[in-house]
């Protein structure tokens, strides 16, 4: 199967990409990873960690005028150059929190206070709409748990390996799945969740998953965990079951100290990992949208370790063929200000995510997704 | 199909054959190229304080007795022994009894554990000898002595609570020099403290060298604060998030913690790993920390004073109290019940078994059985106390426990971010989840694969002479749920056997079949809802 089927995945609405999101836990530099270098204050706050300008040993990779990419995003330059990537800087959630948990549980939430819905955006948005097909695989997570923005969806599914989800031809023959479907028929509590588990198991069965290999040539980061889900993504979406949201996460981001050494491994698998996808993919990213986002972003200031302590504003990464890209998306707000200071958030990420499910995964009831937000609902960062 | 996809803990423990492969098993894709360098200290997935969407509601199974619910919420699952024994001293005594934990005699299990585990015991500048080569054996020796202790100490509600601890103060032991520091950390500071006073524990903790490792207070200089300890302290050990400090309380707390350190290799003075304050390197000019004045010059005090003032604080006692409640009544306790515990817990001045005391009084401990999806040590724990309580605890099959363990996703100590294992049933009962206590159920606790089966459940007693379908399913369910089933579900259990064995469920079995049929029916009933609800 090559990637070009993809566009002719016979049970998902044609009005919709496939949308695959990948979580920067630990709250990612965007400072280090798109450096605004034309800044007159980045060296100045960046002194020992800044990325060298563009032409310089060592340089960061010209993108334009006043921004240039890490050298270890290289990968991603060419998908910027076709116009299937574009990156938002200065964005985020607009609130004072700097706390990873109580941020990630907002952003997931979709909102800027502790107060709001308990379920996520993304689960909100699945609710609103009915489901294509009978599968279980509407929304997963690949991991072992489901993320809070999944919550408020119809039984999102969370599998961290979906190439072993599945029971022995021992167990299967001895009878036993046929008595937990039974067990978990009547409404006990998690039966919704046993139900998704068989039903599931089912469904990868049928869909044979590990045969279906890279096309394109596209080879997948070794030894690395983010790469080997986003690589069951790939087959998943491939398959013929009709996913239409997966989750993903990429640990790690929290550099408060050594920042230089650590980011470019982080950044060096998140660029390995989208490029092999985006090759594997092919055509197929005509209807795919993949969103890279993280809870804060972190201090303009280096700190005494080599680090950034917890800020604000960051970057968010958007690739697909639905996205308006080779473009970066920022109102710079400047770095003329004081050391313990955070890079002012000017692209709200609901704005971002809004124009998003509206004009790629067939509308977005903002009121309903980010109760209380009265911003714009679109940067001109996608197509359609 | 049952190839190389699959559950298969016999290659597993084949494949692990060096630390390499170990440390990529569970190193839970952190890398470990810089040892003496601490890791990023956060970037773990999972959910915050969460809504528990998934709460079961009027269950229609039958509730257990509320001395088995009493168990399973205070221990790492009901033993048929302590059944009896709760059945005998009644609830208040029993409970009273598990406080009193020093009085209960554990020294054989703990002479096991010196002997098959003796780095855990280990002080860092004994460890530090044989670092970073015996990382392999410090965490394997952590991780088992920790499940042979949930399996099979007596002080149950003891292991609990170093679990709670654990997880509020938590410290990954993949960590740089964390393997050198974790151990110490475990004896001393959360066993030491964990049915004593909050206070004393907090102080501990402050000056436990692998916190101050882990949370990089060891950067943490006049010259260049670094914030991460003292945000962590008033979010996760003591505050809450909500709990009325400021983004400047941080800085503040920040501020009178620097010089707090650790002395490390070829630091003159002392041991290894051994907590140092040193002035030259605080911060001494004045400092306000939740309106609290601190004079200039107050040296090692600054920190100690703020350690006294959050312990000290209603915040604490409110945000320690909803753990508790959490813990042990349900993702969404009572109000009524969380201001009982933090009243108790304010007026004690932080003694955790008063604390207890009023938690336990609470009639949402004593009543709403069943109100939580127990998290896999329990699980794990459970299915041992439950169906082999006097099995050995062979340290060959210990790699195997800890792949168990790894893939529910619970191994002690490898919760990369401070804020520890979650407590919300919505984290641990997803589909993922499910399966895997499914697979995990069938192969290896039910003797059904032979080789696989790595306690060896002894099935003839629970039987006492039950012969047939009808009878099997009921001595088995009595022996290892100790709590009754529903009649359709029973049901199902016996159509489903007579189809196996192709019976009636009144025929009279031949020789043996009971015990396969014991096999079947343990590890249906320890897949079912019936135990993993608390």
């Amino acid at each position: 199967m090559t990637g070009s089927n993809i566009a002719a995945h016979p049970t998902i609405p044609t009005d919709r990409d496939i949308l695959v999101c990948i979580f920067q836990r630990g709250a990612a530099d965007g400072l280090n990873a798109l450096a605004p270098y034309s800044d007159g204050d980045y060296y100045g706050h960046r002194p020992t960690i800044g990325l060298a300008a563009p032409g310089n040993p060592n340089g960061a990779i010209y993108v334009n005028d006043d921004y240039a990419l890490h050298p270890s995003l290289a990968p991603l330059k060419p998908i910027y150059d076709a116009g299937d990537l574009a990156l938002v800087h200065a964005t985020g959630m607009p609130h004072q929190i700097r706390s990873h948990f109580s941020a990630q549980n907002l952003i997931e939430r979709g909102v800027v206070e502790k107060t709001g819905p308990s379920t996520g955006w993304l689960g909100r948005h699945l609710a609103s709409s009915a489901p294509a097909s009978s599968s279980a695989f509407r929304a997963i997570s690949i991991s072992g748990n489901v993320p809070a923005a999944l919550n408020g969806a119809l039984q999102p599914l969370a599998i961290d390996n979906l190439n072993d989800f599945e029971f022995d031809q021992d167990i299967i023959d001895s009878g036993y799945p046929r008595v937990l479907t039974d067990l978990f028929q009547s409404a006990v509590p998690f039966s919704a969740a046993a139900n998704a588990a068989l039903s599931a198991m089912d469904e990868l069965q049928a869909a044979d998953l590990a045969s279906i290999t890279p096309d394109n040539d596209a080879v997948y980061p070794a030894n690395s965990a983010l790469a080997a889900k986003m690589l069951q993504a790939a087959q998943l979406i491939k398959s013929n079951i009709p996913v239409e949201v997966i989750c993903l996460d990429s640990d790690g981001w929290d550099h408060h100290e050594s920042l230089p050494t650590y980011i470019d491994i982080s950044l060096t698998e998140l660029a390995g990992v989208l490029d092999a996808f985006y090759t594997d993919m092919g055509a197929g990213m005509a209807r795919i949208t993949v969103l890279v986002y993280t809870e804060f972003g972190r201090r303009i200031a280096e700190n005494g370790s080599l680090g950034t302590d917890h800020g604000t504003g960051s970057l968010a990464y958007l690739m697909g063929g639905g996205v308006n890209g080779g473009q970066v998306i920022s109102d710079w707000p400047g770095l003329n200000i004081g050391v313990n200071e955070d890079l002012q958030i000017t692209t709200d990420l609901r704005t971002v995510i809004s124009e998003m499910l509206d004009k790629r995964l067939g509308g977005a009831d903002v009121g309903n997704l980010f109760p209380g937000f009265t911003g714009a609902t679109s940067v001109n960062a996608f197509l359609g | 199909m049952a190839g190389s996809g699959s559950f298969d803990p016999g290659a597993i423990l084949g494949r692990m054959q060096n630390r390499r492969e170990f440390l990529h098993m569970f190193g839970r894709g952190l890398g470990y190229g810089a040892l003496i360098t601490a890791l990023p200290a956060c970037g773990g997935g999972g959910s915050d304080d969460d809504d528990g969407d998934d709460s079961p509601p009027q269950s229609p199974i039958p509730k257990p007795s509320r001395q088995y619910s009493v168990l399973k919420r205070t221990s790492f699952g009901p033993q048929r022994d302590e059944m009896t024994s709760i059945n005998i001293l009644g609830i208040g005594n029993y409970l009273e009894a598990q406080m009193d934990h020093l009085s209960i005699d554990d020294d054989s299990l703990e002479a096991d554990i010196q002997a098959l585990f003796p780095l855990t015991m280990q002080a860092p500048a004994q460890l530090i000898g044989g670092f970073p080569d015996n990382i392999f054996d410090v965490a394997t020796q952590m991780i088992a002595a920790t499940q042979y202790r949930q399996m099979f100490s007596k002080r149950q509600l003891y292991e609990i609570m170093v679990e709670f601890w654990s997880d509020h103060f938590n410290i990954h032991l993949i960590n740089g020099l964390g393997p050198t520091l974790k151990p110490y950390d475990d004896q001393q500071v959360i066993r030491q403290h964990a049915l004593g006073n909050f206070r004393d524990l907090l102080h501990a903790s402050a000056k436990s060298p692998a916190m101050l490792f882990y949370l990089d207070n060891f950067f943490n200089q006049a010259v260049a604060p670094n914030e991460n300890y003292a945000r962590e302290l008033m979010e996760l050990h003591t505050l809450g998030v909500d709990g009325g400090y400021s983004e400047n309380d941080v800085k503040e707390v920040a501020r009178c913690f620097t010089g707090w350190t650790l002395r490390f290799p070829g630091d003159p003075g002392g041991d290894y790993g051994e907590f140092v304050y040193i002035d030259p390197i605080h911060d001494d000019q004045a400092k306000l920390v939740l309106g609290n004045s601190f004079a200039a010059g107050g040296g090692q005090s600054d920190g100690e004073q703020v350690l006294d003032i959050l312990a000290a604080h209603p915040s604490t006692a409110n945000f320690i109290a909803g753990k508790l409640c959490k813990r042990f009544i349900s993702d969404t306790p009572p109000q009524s019940a969380i201001d009982a515990v933090a009243s108790a817990f304010t007026i004690s001045g932080g003694e955790i078994k008063d604390t207890l005391r009023a938690l336990f009084a609470t009639a949402a401990f004593l009543d709403d059985a069943d109100s939580k999806f127990t998290r896999p040590s329990e699980y794990l724990a459970g299915v041992v106390r439950a169906l082999a309580p006097d099995t050995a605890y062979p340290p060959d099959k210990g790699l195997f426990w800890f792949y168990v363990q790894n893939t529910l996703g619970q191994l002690p100590f490898y919760w990369p971010t401070p804020d520890g294992y979650p407590d919300e049933q919505s984290y641990w009962a997803s589909t993922g989840g499910l399966l895997n206590r499914w697979r995990i159920s069938f192969l290896s606790f039910a003797g059904m694969i032979p080789g696989l089966d790595v306690i060896q459940v002894d099935y003839a007693p629970m039987l006492g002479g039950a012969d047939t379908v009808n009878t099997v399913v009921d001595a088995i369910a009595d022996a290892v749920l100790m709590r009754p089933l529903s009649s359709d579900d029973r049901g199902v259990i016996v159509d489903w056997l007579q189809g196996e064995l192709d019976v009636t469920a009144d025929e009279v079995l031949a020789a043996g079949e009971p015990e396969r049929a014991s096999a079947l029916v343990g590890a249906v009933l320890i897949s079912s809802v019936y135990f993993h609800l608390r």
